[in-house]
């Protein structure tokens, strides 16, 4: 990876404060790891809860760094067609088919089968050349020049030999492909691999990577982000906001709040000009924090203890 | 920097994480990029470069805490000797404040004289810094990290000792204590010089345990609970002391965890299934639309379907609890698995499974089946009417018992039935096989339909069939 300006990644320090210019409040182990990564040239994999910016991590540092993002988002059932490549099967056909009358023309003369094939083989393998070639995510990191932020989000999802093919990637920042050969990197990109731990993923790969977990933030940090995303939300309903949410994620529910969850509903209590968290507004606007029905049916009763415990 | 944080590292993986050399690389290298000046970010980088996993972080921090503070203190008593927090300044005073009127007698006589020894001498010197050194050779040099008993400590510190030259300042006290028996006066001076050098000897001593019980700390503690797990694995369930009961659940767990781990994963298989026209005629496209390569859909075969009978009667009890254990642990990854235990009948116990966590399921099966006579022609009859429908093929049945049958009916029929329409019967054997048909074993009656009869009395043997059962699906 190319980095123009050197100065904004001397430490891990300075790379918190220019992520707070962007809008991204980052503790100090996020920032260690952004400066980790820049320097040893190592992926890194965050996991954590989800809606606690990890995919954000991500484009922040693309735009901290300027460079571009390339962003592969993981499944199952994605393969190596989907992620690095893949041959332009119909270019190849409409060309054979053009080029029929060609080939015969190159043909013309040639004495015998031998010499044809070694007329052919002048030509060289034009249909496995890069112009027939698709590329795909990885591909495109390991091609742009000066270095990308390349986002492999949602690992968790990819199947075990997926995550296996990434190995060579990761470690060597290389792949082989079959026709071409072994393909490396122009420019050593910044991996994030994102995972949501639905399955646990293997030793191999978490051993390549940098391990970085954001959890929940404190209520300070996250009155912070606030700040940052909603700058109009008054003070006192921005402290009443992170209070209830945080008190919330105590609360045994099946899925708790996640800051983007407190962003929106922070968003909506702007739009709907509520100057005051009162039981009845809150009731009216807890689909925005609460994503399951039985969720909100456990709350809604709590409400006004919840609310009385913050004042 | 680099000795210490291979000892650090090892001291991690004493304390049971798992961390490979690759890692211990990486973290070398970001420990020389952040440098030692700032704590914090020199705990982070080594944390982002050695713990993969959230549930180890406790104990790194833990591990870190007690690794670099208490190097800490020795390496400024090393360079520093006139720092307070100085430990060993505090313990072995050169001329302490707590002891002007002897220190002050002292003074006045040349120890050279008197004592011989480089340790005397050392003691009584006003710099430390050679005493500092000395013992931080000796620790080293005491192999302190291969410590896997607690019982070790007295002699490693005894060990450290004699090579401060202990043996010779025993000896010049006694020279020294002779020496005034024989002039038959007693020399007040040389009384205290003896005095200060045994009380500093003793303090001296104390010290260098205290190191030692540090470093046994970090290094030794885990060991002897990885050697008790070894030995746990292979010993027999019904066996295992109550103590150690707890213990085990968790190595069940573990044990559990890893199967389905490493078997969850095998769901596709190189079966060639139907043709795959898309990808056929894509792959083909070079060769003039030629189908030289054929492209095929992989078949995906289901996880395994595996129901579980377990005798829970008096006499598998203990056995039975493991297995449950298993199942427990089992059920959460594999999502078809169905659990039934029976004793004077037969109850399937999947829901309960799935609602409670495994210490309340397990007292409520204990509660309501456990203890009762075995009945296992009515055991085979409840699972006929309740479960044999949706035995197919693909399906394994496993049953754990003893086959005690306290002479009851075996309706073996059914249990034909079973193996007929299954893919594979399994019976696991708590008993040895010499005591199988003696006394109301009736082994041998269920013996020829089922696909595999085996013992099974240790967590080691568990593993190895389950794995077995995983794998050939």
């Amino acid at each position: 990876m190319i980095i123009r300006n050197k100065d904004k990644i001397d430490a891990p320090k300075t790379i918190a404060e220019h992520f707070e210019k962007l809008g991204y409040i980052c503790n100090d182990s996020i920032a260690t790891a952004i400066y980790l990564a820049c320097h040893l040239q190592k992926p890194i994999l965050v996991e954590g809860p989800p809606g606690v910016g990890k995919t954000e991590l991500a484009k922040k540092t693309a735009e901290f760094l300027s460079a571009s993002l390339i962003r592969m988002q993981c499944y199952e059932g994605l393969d190596e067609a989907k992620a690095l490549y893949e041959w332009k099967y119909s270019k190849q056909l409409l060309y054979t088919q053009l080029l029929k009358d060609q080939l015969g023309d190159v043909m013309r003369g040639a004495k015998g089968l031998d010499e044809s094939v070694a007329r052919l083989h002048q030509f060289g393998d034009i249909f496995y050349s890069e112009e027939f070639l698709e590329p795909r995510p990885l591909l495109q990191a390991l091609n742009s020049e000066d270095g990308a932020v390349l986002l492999i989000d949602e690992i968790d999802k990819a199947d075990q030999e997926f995550e296996a093919f990434l190995l060579e990637l990761l470690s060597d920042y290389q792949v082989s492909i079959p026709e071409l050969g072994t393909i490396k990197a122009k420019s050593n990109p910044i991996v994030i691999l994102t995972s949501n731990n639905t399955r646990e993923l293997g030793d191999a790969l978490k051993r390549r990577c940098l391990h970085l977990y954001i959890p929940f933030p404190d209520q300070a940090t996250e009155q912070k982000i606030i700040s940052s995303q909603v700058p109009a939300l008054k003070n006192e309903l921005k402290q009443q906001v992170v209070g209830f949410v945080s008190q919330l994620r105590e609360m045994a529910l099946k899925k708790v709040p996640a800051v983007s969850e407190t962003i929106d509903w922070a968003r909506a209590l702007l739009l709907l000009n509520v100057e005051q968290l009162d039981p009845e507004w809150v009731k009216n606007t807890l689909n925005l924090l609460l994503k399951f029905q039985e969720d909100i049916e456990a709350v809604e009763p709590e409400i006004r203890n919840l609310l009385k415990n913050r004042a | 920097m680099q000795q210490a944080l291979g000892d650090f590292i090892y001291a991690l993986r004493q304390a049971g994480l798992p961390i490979s050399s690759a890692e211990t690389l990486d973290a070398i290298q970001a420990a020389h990029l952040v440098g030692l000046s700032n704590e914090k970010l020199f705990k982070q980088s080594l944390r982002a470069t050695l713990v993969k996993r959230l549930d180890h972080q406790p104990l790194f921090n833990a591990t870190f805490d007690r690794f670099f503070y208490s190097l800490n203190t020795d390496l400024s008593s090393v360079n520093d000797n006139s720092d307070d927090t100085d430990l060993i300044e505090a313990k072995v005073p050169s001329a302490s404040p707590q002891e002007p009127s002897t220190a002050k007698s002292v003074e006045s006589i040349e120890p050279n004289q008197a004592m011989q020894s480089s340790l005397a001498q050392q003691l009584l010197a006003s710099d430390q810094s050679n005493l500092q050194l000395a013992i931080a050779a000796a620790v080293s040099n005491a192999d302190t990290q291969s410590m896997s008993i607690f019982t070790q400590i007295p002699r490693i510190t005894f060990d450290i000792m004699q090579s401060l030259g202990d043996a010779e300042l025993k000896q010049d006290l006694m020279q020294l204590a002779s020496d005034q028996l024989e002039l038959k006066e007693i020399n007040e001076q040389q009384n205290d010089l003896i005095n200060l050098i045994q009380m500093r000897r003793q303090q001296l001593r104390q010290y260098v345990r205290d190191l030692v019980e540090q470093q046994y700390l970090l290094f030794g503690q885990n060991k002897p609970k990885q050697l008790r797990e070894e030995n746990l694995q292979k010993i027999k369930l019904t066996s295992i002391d109550h103590r150690h009961q707890q213990l085990m659940a968790k190595m069940v767990k573990k044990a559990a965890k890893q199967l389905a781990s490493m078997h969850s994963r095998r769901r596709k298989t190189t079966k060639r299934g139907k043709l795959d026209v898309r990808k056929t005629i894509a792959a083909n496209a070079a060769y003039d639309g030629f189908l030289f390569h054929t492209k095929w859909k992989a078949t995906r075969v289901d996880r395994p379907k595996i129901m579980v009978l377990c005798d829970v009667s008096g006499s598998v009890s203990r056995v039975s609890r493991f297995l449950l254990l298993f199942l427990h642990s089992l059920q959460d990854v594999l999502p078809k698995v169905r659990s039934f235990v029976f004793s004077a009948e037969l109850a399937e116990v999947t829901d309960l499974f799935d609602d409670n966590d495994i210490k309340t399921a397990l007292a409520h099966i204990m509660e309501n089946w456990g203890n009762m006579p075995t009945s296992y022609g009515q055991a085979l009859l409840d699972f006929n009417a309740s479960a044999a429908a949706d035995i197919d093929n693909k399906t394994t049945v496993i049953m754990l018992g003893d086959a005690r049958n306290n002479y009851g009916q075996d309706h073996v029929e059914i249990w034909r039935d079973v193996y007929q329409k299954s893919q594979r019967v399994l019976w696991l054997n708590p008993e040895g096989q010499f005591n199988w048909n003696s006394g109301d074993s009736i082994m041998d009656t269920y013996r020829p339909y089922c696909s595999k009869v085996a013992v099974c009395n240790s967590l080691r043997d568990l593993n190895r069939i389950l794995g077995s059962v995983l794998k050939n699906n």
